[in-house]
């Protein structure tokens, strides 16, 4: 009877949408003595008022804690095994849930707490709810050291790493080298074209002074990944120019499109397109201007030349 | 023979086994630097908190010259409590942990409110106050009603002991123990409790006074304990031994590196520790999946 009544309790939320509110129905405390039966637990199922339950965990009681709390423990972990149909890679890990590394379940609250951003921004507030929907206690997120730029960074990682199947996936092949850029550049940004109303947010994030150090790190690693899907081979002088010069564009394009109300967000990739251009006309006027001074250099040098040896000879 | 020889080596393992045995259940453990009996222990503890209990924060004030707030702020800021947490303060019984606790809540929902979470989570907050000894809870209490937190119904006072805590498995978001697990008895016990009633990503926190490595410090420090703290405790509390004991318990206790692979032993994970003020507080943490 116990058992199922408390099934009841656990299961039950499992098929409602808003889980959390039902869950704190349940008494917290597990209780020694036996004046009180069962009925207190289905109280919580049809709570008029609040207050008055409120005080029953602490006096509560039922036979036998340890059978009670065992019993309680084992059907809410079949709960947790029947949760929402969202998180199937989720709970199928429940079987082995000893096992579990934190850094996946870390990695789970995380991708959940991106569905909240929109409306919550990258918040705690965010990150609380996005626990809550793997159910997974929201106390985790005072164990990222840094909490929002922990969302952020994360779903920074999450784009590369989009980005990097779309660039081994995709053939971009047939197109010119500048194309290719502005093509990947623009495939990275759209990734968080949903989340442009918050993004702002997200790059004052990143620059925190504790913060910045690794989001500069994820640009770099970003840009990086473009020039090499171009087939960049790169290894002189040139390779620090050409990741500054990627790296200046996807910063200018990033806040090009925070302001941009175009639809689809037409205008940033023809900002982006001119700018890719102009770095590989710059590329070309480099070249020229280095072709020119070295005639220039030569004839210099040959006048010099003239005009030394006329002097030795005078 | 070579029966005789396994005989004898049976015989020689098990006398082995049997004295291990007798050790085990010699029961004996300590008390400050003195050997006690195990049952005795936590009578012992009982007594010194029952005596200390009435000057208990005074005292911390003078001992740690009002660190011991910057220490438990730091505690509460690592466990970033969110609305509607579950939280277990054990050993806790004069409120300060709780207190601060409820205080970042109520500060943090103003401003969350605006972002969404909506307020009757706020509602659900729960901070179970356990402690063994009545006579701190007490002391708590009437704190709470001073704060004018009396009412509050987040708050519950509990007594209960550490090692067998009254809760459910998996109800609870976090646990909390400051200043408290040293004067347990079966540390490892009680860490297995803590395991037991917290949630999948809930968190394990102790602050507690620990070592100090540093050479000079080392030396500063221990002249202050051993001298200082039981003089101020006979002249303020008017109790030398329960101050005497403090501080013998503290060297008792074990190293930071050990009591953190005493937490990872007890199935947490993501165990670290950080010194404060050197070394002689240490904060260890912990994430239960």
């Amino acid at each position: 009877m116990y058992r199922s009544v408390v099934k009841c309790l656990f299961v039950l939320p499992s098929y409602i949408n808003n889980t959390n509110r039902h869950f704190v129905f349940s008494p917290i405390i597990t209780s020694n003595y036996s004046h009180f039966s069962t009925d207190s637990n289905t109280q919580p199922l049809s709570p008029p008022n609040p207050n008055n339950y409120q005080l029953h965990p602490e006096i509560k009681a039922s036979s036998s804690s340890s059978s009670s709390s065992s019993s309680s423990s084992s059907s809410s972990s079949t709960a947790e095994g029947a949760a929402s149909p969202h998180y199937e890679t989720h709970s199928s890990k429940e079987e082995q849930r000893q096992r579990v590394e934190y850094q996946d379940e870390q990695a789970c609250v995380l991708r959940a707490s991106l569905h909240h951003v929109v409306r919550l921004g990258w918040t705690e507030a965010a990150m609380i709810k996005g626990a809550r929907d793997v159910r997974v206690s929201p106390s985790i997120i005072g164990s990222f050291p840094r909490k929002e730029a922990a969302l952020v960074e994360f779903f920074m990682d999450d784009c590369l790493q989009r980005l990097i199947d779309i660039i081994d996936s995709e053939e971009l092949g047939n197109l010119i080298p500048s194309e290719r850029i502005s093509k990947l550049v623009q495939i990275r940004l759209e990734m968080q074209a949903p989340y442009i109303s918050k993004w702002p947010q997200a790059l004052s994030i990143q620059s925190q002074p504790l913060n910045i150090t690794t989001s500069f790190k994820q640009r770099a690693m970003l840009v990086d990944e473009i020039w090499h899907a171009v087939g960049d081979q790169a290894s002189d002088i040139d390779w620090y120019l050409k990741r500054t010069i990627l790296g200046g564009i996807y910063s200018a394009s990033e806040v090009y499109m925070l302001t941009d109300n175009s639809p689809d967000f037409r205008d940033t990739w023809a900002f982006l397109d001119r700018r890719v251009k102009d770095a590989f006309d710059l590329g070309k006027t480099l070249q020229e201007a280095k072709y020119l001074a070295e005639a220039v250099g030569a004839g210099m040098g040959n006048s010099v030349q003239g005009f030394m040896r006329r002097v030795f000879q005078g | 023979m070579a029966l005789r020889m396994t005989s004898r080596n049976t015989g020689s393992m098990l006398s082995f086994v049997l004295s291990r045995i007798s050790l085990l259940h010699s029961h004996a453990t300590s008390f400050g630097f003195k050997e006690v009996k195990e049952e005795e222990k936590s009578k012992l503890v009982g007594n010194v908190f029952s005596s200390v209990a009435q000057n208990y924060d005074l005292m911390n004030d003078l001992m740690s010259a009002g660190l011991h707030r910057l220490w438990k702020d730091r505690l509460v800021s690592k466990l970033s409590p969110f609305p509607g947490i579950k939280h277990l303060d054990v050993a806790g019984g004069t409120g300060d942990v709780a207190f601060r606790i409820i205080d970042t809540i109520n500060s943090a929902t103003r401003t969350t409110i605006q972002d969404g979470l909506e307020d009757e989570q706020q509602n659900e907050t729960r901070v179970y106050v356990c402690d063994i000894n009545p006579n701190m809870l007490n002391v708590g209490k009437k704190r709470a009603i001073e704060r004018g937190l009396g009412e509050d119904p987040s708050l519950v006072w509990v007594e209960g002991n550490a090692e067998a805590l009254n809760f459910k498995d998996d109800s609870m978001d976090g646990y909390t123990i400051a200043f408290g697990i040293r004067n347990v008895t079966h540390i490892d016990k009680a860490l297995a409790e803590a395991y037991r009633v917290l949630k999948r990503g809930g968190r394990f926190l102790c602050l507690e006074l620990s070592h100090v490595d540093m050479p000079i410090f080392k030396e500063l420090y221990d002249y202050y304990s051993f001298s200082l703290i039981p003089a101020i405790g006979e002249l303020v509390a008017g109790d030398r031994a329960s101050y005497q004991y403090l501080v013998e318990s503290i060297r008792r206790f074990p190293s930071q590196a050990t009591f953190a692979s005493m937490i990872a032993e007890a199935g947490f994970q993501k165990v670290e520790y950080e010194n404060l003020v050197g070394g002689v507080v240490a904060i260890h943490s912990g994430l239960k999946f």
